[in-house]
This record gives C-alpha cells, structure tokens and sequence, in this order.
C-alpha cells in the first residue's frame, strides 16, 4: 500500500533539491552581471575623468595663441607702443615712399591645415577672422624690427628702414596645391589661380581656375579669373564668349563689369 | 469493476511470459536474427546485454515460437550443480532417466549414443550464474554439434571477460540487446497498455511524459515495468482517496511520474 502522503512530503524535497542547482546558476548570474555592471560604471566615471585633463590643455593652449602675450611682455619696454604706430602707418607708407611693399602674408594658410577644411564660404570668413587678427602677425614683425632701432633709432634716426621680408610665396602656394590634391576644395584651387594670377603667372591662373570651375561652376571670382588670365595669355575671343555664356547663366555683374572692360579696351 | 488504473497496473507487472512480448522495429529485426541464426550450424549463440534488456523475454518467446517446428528447452533458472545439469539435460533432451551422480564423461557417452538428425536447442537464461568450469563443459558439448546452445547473459565486466575467453575465439553468434530509446519506449508503452484493452491509459502518455519516463529508466524495459506499475498504482491511490482532481488525468502527471521514481528507487531523493 502506498503512502501517498509521505511519498509527496519525499517529492516535494526533490522538487525543492532539484532547483537549487537552478538556484545557484541564477544568483551567480546576478551576481556576474553586478559586479559587470560596477566595473563598468567605474570605468565610465575613470573615462570621465581622464577627459577633463585633455580638455584642460586645449584650453590653455587657445589661452596663449591671442596677441595676449606679447602685450603682456611689452610692460618690457614702452619703446614697443612707438613701432605699432609706425605700422598702422604703413599702408600709408606704400603710397608716401615705395620703398616699402607690402604683400598679405600666406602663413596663416599654414593654421589652416590643422584646422578644419574650410570650403568655399568658410574660406570668406576665414578670411575676415585673418583681417581681424591682422595685427598679430604686424606685431611679431614689430618685434623684430624693434630691437634693430633701439641700438640704432637714437644714432641714426634718418637711416630708419623698414625691411619686412616676403618669404616663400612660392612655397605656400605650393603647400595649399599639395592640399588642394588632398581635398579638392575649390576655395584652395581659385586661391592658387589667384596667387599666380597675382605673380603674372597666367597658364597657371587659367589652369586652376579651370579646374576650380570644374569642381564648382558657381564661383564668380573663379569665373573671372579664368576669363582675365584667358586675355592675359591672348584669347580675348574666347574670354568674351566665355564671359558672355557665364552671364547668361548667373547674371553676374563683376562679369558683367569685365566683360564691358574687355570690350572698351579697358582690360588687357 | 476495476478502474482503467487499475488495469493498466497490472499491464506492467514484471513477468517474463511470451504472450506479453512487444513487437518493436528494431527488437524484432534483432529477434528474427536470432531465429535466422538458429537455422545455421552454429554450436552455441550468445545473447547478451545489460539486465532488464528484455534477454529473457526473448528466450521465452524463441521457445514458445520454435517449440511446435523442433525440439526446444528452456531453462530459464541455472542449474548451478553440475551433475544435476547433465541429469536434467539427459532427461529432457535424450529421454534418459539416471540415478545418481552423472559426470560430464558419462553424459558425453550418452550424448555420443544418441542418433537424432534433430539437433535439440537449449536455452539458458542468467548463463552468468554457471560456473566457470561449467561453462567451459557447456562449450566442449556445444563442439560435438549434437546439442546447440542459446544462452544470455548479462552485460558488466565480468561477463564481458566470460565473453571474451569463451565465445569469442569460437565462431559463435553473438547477439547484443540495448535499451529502448525514447521513441521506442513510446510504442513499448503504449503497445503493452493497448493489448489489454487501456486505451484511455495509453492515450495519456505524450512525447514529453515519455521523454521523462526515458531519463529516468533510461530505456530499460524492467525499470519502465516497475515505475510505470508504481505509477498507475499511485493513480488508483488518488482515485480511491479521491484526490483524483488534485493530478492531471488527460496525461501522465510529471509529479506522479517523480512520485514512482521515488518510491522504486530510481530516483534518490
């Protein structure tokens, strides 16, 4: 005869036995997943931390690259207040006496290659942020030019020259055609037409405006250098054919403008 | 009148009787093996495989289905005395009575004397319990081709080692049963509960009540018989109690089925 009733205490005893095994698998896994969930935590807040640190030196270094410093340093010598005088009066200069030629400086073209490509419209205010820091460089060049008439502005006050070198022109066009190559930005390509255009080098204008007309057939200023190097080299027919389908399309007036110069003899 | 729980109890008492022997696939191709393998000049076949096999049931039913064609004998319980084994022998075989003791030279004279073209078949179930010297007379009779042998034994070390220093130098048949996989089991279960007539008992029994019954028994017909038997009888328990609602009654109660192996020892708990 059975007895139903212990056999079912025995069973429920099994039954009990039989999921601690289970039991055990679960706990430990919560337990895994605890401990995972800690570590993971922890290395998160260790994350965030060793990202203050690298924020930190950046903004130290935007700390030092304003004209800051070298005013900070001018407390030196007053002497250095006189010579910015000198070459805010330089564009002045230019016209007064001819001795002294200024050309915009391409170092700053150098930044840019650390910084962000900038494309067409980026370059324009690029361009504002360069004349608005200007100064920068002029005082740097100060600098230089100070310690020279300090030993020598007392002695020979007439001898007074500024000498402001121009340095590797060639060069810098040569860096920006070598990051052009890199990221076919349009904006670099009518810079280099511009530069050669500027250094009367017109195939070479004609060349990159080419090109930059290829890459982006909206850029005015592009337009028009290719059609003014495209005189300069000789081809005035095709300039003016140029210039006149280049209006159809854009109603551009500094076209306009180049065109009407072409066509009075104005423009050679 | 017995209930249907009752009856399918009784379906899985275990005894060894030819009548309750279960047509399986692969049992009966090992069975009709056997039978073909008797028709051969073989001196002796060995049947072996690990208790509760179903080694025995299928002596019975050798016996019971060759019996009405040749002369067959079953001895299902060792004749562990030797000289009481060649006296029985000589009896049923060779209709010789004999009065005291009886040596293996006398009987072989016997033997030797005998003219039958029928070569008598002997059945010895449990031949693990003969004695080793006993066994190795078993084998010298078996050489003479006048008495074939059909003995079973148990698979463990032991007997493999019989195996081995006995049988297998000779060309002997050797014949191994293994334990029912879960499908098997199925049709076994379902098949014995249907031959009495406990269909409703049968229909309870799903591929996952069975599967559970496998881990248990692990396919092995005297552990099913016994937990099954446990089962049923349980159930009638219930039903007498009537606690029957308390269990599930469309198919086999996995708690029931714990319950039994409980009881029968096949689970330690």
């Amino acid at each position: 005869m059975l007895n139903i009733v212990d056999l079912e205490k025995r069973w429920f005893i099994y039954k009990l036995k039989s999921y601690i095994p289970h039991l055990s698998i679960l706990i430990s896994l919560i337990v895994i997943i605890s401990i995972f969930l800690a570590f993971s935590r922890a290395s998160q807040d260790i994350s965030q931390l060793t990202i203050t640190p690298t924020v930190a030196p950046i903004i130290v270094k935007k700390e030092t690259l304003p004209v800051k410093e070298p005013v900070q340093a001018t407390p030196k010598a007053v002497v250095k207040i006189e010579p910015v005088e000198v070459l805010k009066q330089e564009p002045q200069l230019l016209h007064d006496n001819n001795r002294v030629k200024l050309s915009p400086s391409l170092g700053f073209m150098r930044k840019m290659q650390g910084s962000v490509q900038p494309y067409y419209k980026n370059d324009l205010e690029y361009k504002g942020q360069v004349q608005e820091q200007a100064p920068a460089p002029i005082t740097e060049v100060v600098e230089q030019e100070v310690i020279v008439p300090l030993s020598t502005l007392e002695a020979e006050p007439e001898v007074k020259k500024i000498s402001i070198k121009r340095q590797n022109t060639q060069n810098d066009i040569y860096e920006i055609i070598a990051r052009f190559k890199k990221n076919n930005n349009p904006a670099l390509s009518l810079f280099v037409a511009k530069k050669y255009y500027e250094l009367e080098d017109y195939q070479q204008a004609y060349n990159y405006a080419l090109i930059t007309n290829k890459i982006n057939k909206e850029i005015e200023s592009s337009w028009i250098i290719f059609t003014k190097s495209l005189v300069k080299l000789g081809k005035r027919d095709k300039a003016i054919t140029t210039l006149e389908q280049y209006i159809k399309q854009s109603h551009s007036s500094g076209a306009r403008i180049l065109l009407d110069e072409i066509y009075a003899g104005k423009f050679k | 009148m017995n209930s249907i729980f009752v009856n399918s109890k009784d379906v899985f008492l275990d005894i060894v009787n030819a009548k309750d022997y279960i047509q399986l696939d692969r049992v009966s191709t090992i069975y009709q093996a056997l039978k073909n393998s008797i028709k051969k000049p073989l001196k002796m076949i060995l049947l072996y495989g690990k208790p509760g096999t179903g080694k025995s049931m299928f002596l019975n039913k050798l016996h019971k289905d060759l019996s009405s064609s040749q002369k067959v004998y079953l001895y299902q319980t060792p004749i562990l005395d030797e000289s009481e084994f060649y006296k029985t022998l000589a009896q049923d075989l060779f209709e010789t009575k004999y009065s005291g003791e009886l040596n293996f030279t006398q009987f072989m004279k016997i033997v030797k004397s005998q003219d039958n073209e029928e070569i008598p078949v002997v059945l010895l179930d449990e031949a693990q319990l003969y004695s080793e010297v006993l066994m190795e007379k078993i084998r010298l009779l078996s050489d003479t081709r006048t008495v074939k042998f059909v003995i079973t034994l148990h698979k463990t070390e032991k007997e493999d080692i019989i195996a081995k220093e006995h049988f297998q130098t000779r060309i002997w048949e050797t014949i191994e049963l293994e334990n029912a996989s879960s499908g098997e089991l199925k049709i076994y279960i379902q098949k014995k509960l249907m031959k009495a007539n406990c269909f409703d008992s049968a229909n309870m029994f799903t591929n996952k009540s069975v599967n559970k019954i496998h881990k248990i028994t692990n396919g092995n017909y005297r552990d099913t018989n016994k937990l099954l038997y446990t089962l049923f009888d349980l159930y009638a328990a219930y039903e007498r109690n009537q606690q029957l609602s308390s269990v599930k009654t469309d198919q086999v109660s996995n708690k029931l089925i714990e319950m039994s192996a409980i009881h029968t020892g096949l689970i330690h708990a």
